[in-house]
């Protein structure tokens, strides 16, 4: 239920727990190459439990009786270097739907969508330090970037029985992004601040059903993010790096046919943790995240509350 | 650089065999719908059917469309969507057709006493809901969530779409034969 009928967005809000940063290991919440790096795989896997909703008015309410409502996602990733200060990648995700309610079961399954991303490093050397001896050891490594979200996942626009089989929105997106990584050992802090905009679609069928076209786009998205982290080096000089992140989403309201949809629009909060294992080269990064959202009144609005739990793992190739 | 090449061409094969939303039509492709006789299209006569409400008080659509200027029905499953629309709806058109009769369609819960506790723990204590627990109705009407049925008091199907954003429903309501 609300599992399927918000697929889309939970695909492309969810924090996947990715690795690494610009010296790598760490916590960054971006598909992020580290520095000096040619590539890197990364694939995760998250499982979802919804857990009632807020209205528009950001009240909490459960969920129907006996229902169990869940979403399992394989994300897999891979960044690639272009050149010394520039890096691509690639996300996609395979959707599993699992609703239960007393009254109806579903399963389903599909490619969620997809998001291709750029990134500029505006730095040339390594910005993570073991102490500060100057106002310059004080930077942090920036990366300015932008993201395309491509519909291919399975949106209520396409050629579908019901609200159960969807596995993304539907819709173009293009993202700015900005990411602010710093480490001074063993402390880490990032802060990543994104603006969407969705492109406008002509929409000529709903679940199935051939409707009389009309023009529609998503509202605007913004989601910040902080987190800050410890790192505790192991006797061979592996890491256990632990995060703590807090994030805030908004989506405006959408517009059809140029006219506010005043039944659109989100706002969600979640905090999260990760713990995650890096090798001392840190080609390997193994990490486990728990990200919570609290089932009161205020922590969202107009959005499913849910509990995602990931795990992941990545490897770079130097 | 030729990983890269492969891995690009298999991402784009993938994708483009999978969606249509990757090149959206606006084109409109709704079938010709002969009218007059039972279907669930617009300009058929709406299938009859009777539903227990979560007062446990049962609903004929007939008995309904004939004492009323329509019937509208629209199919929750209790979500955020789904509540957007419901209060969009409760806020705008019910105080507007009061002699249109508005039911909610629960078509999640297998008994009337969880519809009803849904229907409490979601604010909607003061509308009728029908509880469709076999989604026979759904099935009838080929709805899922948010999909809207006006009937007309002739029996005739005016609108059966999503809800969106209101607009179809408010422009059906004002035109009601």
């Amino acid at each position: 239920m609300i599992a399927a009928l918000v697929m889309g967005a939970t695909v492309i809000f969810s924090q996947t727990a990715y690795a690494a940063s610009c010296c790598g290991g760490g916590s960054a919440s971006s598909l992020v190459l580290p520095k000096f790096s040619k590539a890197m795989v990364d694939v995760s896997f998250d499982v979802e439990r919804y857990d009632g909703f807020w209205n528009g008015q950001g009240k909490y309410t459960e969920d129907p009786p006996d229902s169990k409502l869940s979403q399992y996602r394989l994300n897999m990733g891979y960044a690639h270097r272009l050149a010394s200060r520039w890096q691509a990648s690639v996300t996609l995700p395979y959707v599993w739907n699992d609703n239960r309610y007393s009254g109806i079961d579903s399963q389903t399954d599909g490619i969620g969508d997809a998001t291709v991303n750029l990134w500029y490093e505006a730095f040339d050397a390594i910005k993570c330090v073991w102490k500060v001896k100057s106002v310059a050891d004080l930077a942090p490594a920036t990366y300015l970037g932008t993201s395309l979200t491509l519909p291919s996942g399975v949106s209520p626009y396409d050629d579908v029985q019901n609200s159960f089989d969807i596995t993304g929105r539907g819709f173009y997106r293009l993202d700015a992004n900005l990411l602010l990584d710093k480490t001074i050992y063993p402390w880490n802090a990032t802060v990543a601040l994104s603006y969407g905009k969705y492109l406008e679609r002509p929409v000529n069928r709903e679940y199935g059903k051939y409707v009389e076209p009309y023009d529609k786009r998503l509202g605007d998205r913004q989601l910040a993010t902080i987190s800050g982290g410890y790192t505790q080096f192991l006797e061979d000089m592996d890491t256990i790096t632990y995060t703590l992140a807090y994030a805030h989403l908004e989506e405006d309201k959408g517009k059809i046919n140029g006219v506010t949809d005043t039944t659109t629009g989100m706002m969600k909060r979640s905090l999260s943790a990760t713990f995650a294992y890096a090798t001392m080269d840190r080609d390997w990064v193994l990490k486990l995240t728990i990200n919570h959202t609290f089932k009161r009144d205020g922590y969202g609005e107009n959005f499913p509350a849910t509990d995602i739990i990931t795990l992941g793992g990545s490897h770079v190739l130097r | 650089m030729s990983s890269v090449k492969y891995l690009v061409a298999i991402l784009l094969l993938g994708l483009a065999g999978c969606q249509s939303d990757l090149a959206p039509s606006g084109e409109d492709k709704r079938p010709a719908v002969q009218t007059g006789i039972i279907g669930n299209q617009v300009g058929q006569i709406a299938p009859d059917f009777t539903l227990e409400s979560t007062l446990n008080t049962f609903h004929t659509l007939s008995s309904e469309y004939g004492t009323h200027d329509a019937v509208v029905l629209y199919f929750t499953m209790w979500c955020p969507v789904c509540d957007s629309h419901m209060s969009h709806l409760r806020a705008t058109y019910v105080p507007k057709y009061p002699n249109v009769q508005f039911f909610i369609v629960d078509y999640v819960n297998a008994t009337v006493a969880n519809a009803r506790t849904a229907q409490i723990s979601n604010g909607y204590g003061n509308m009728t809901v029908l509880a469709d627990v076999n989604q026979s109705v759904l099935n009838l009407y080929d709805g899922t969530m948010g999909t809207t049925v006006v009937v007309d008091r002739f029996g005739a199907v005016q609108m059966n779409q999503d809800y969106s954003d209101g607009s179809k429903l408010g422009k059906v309501l004002e035109s009601l034969p």
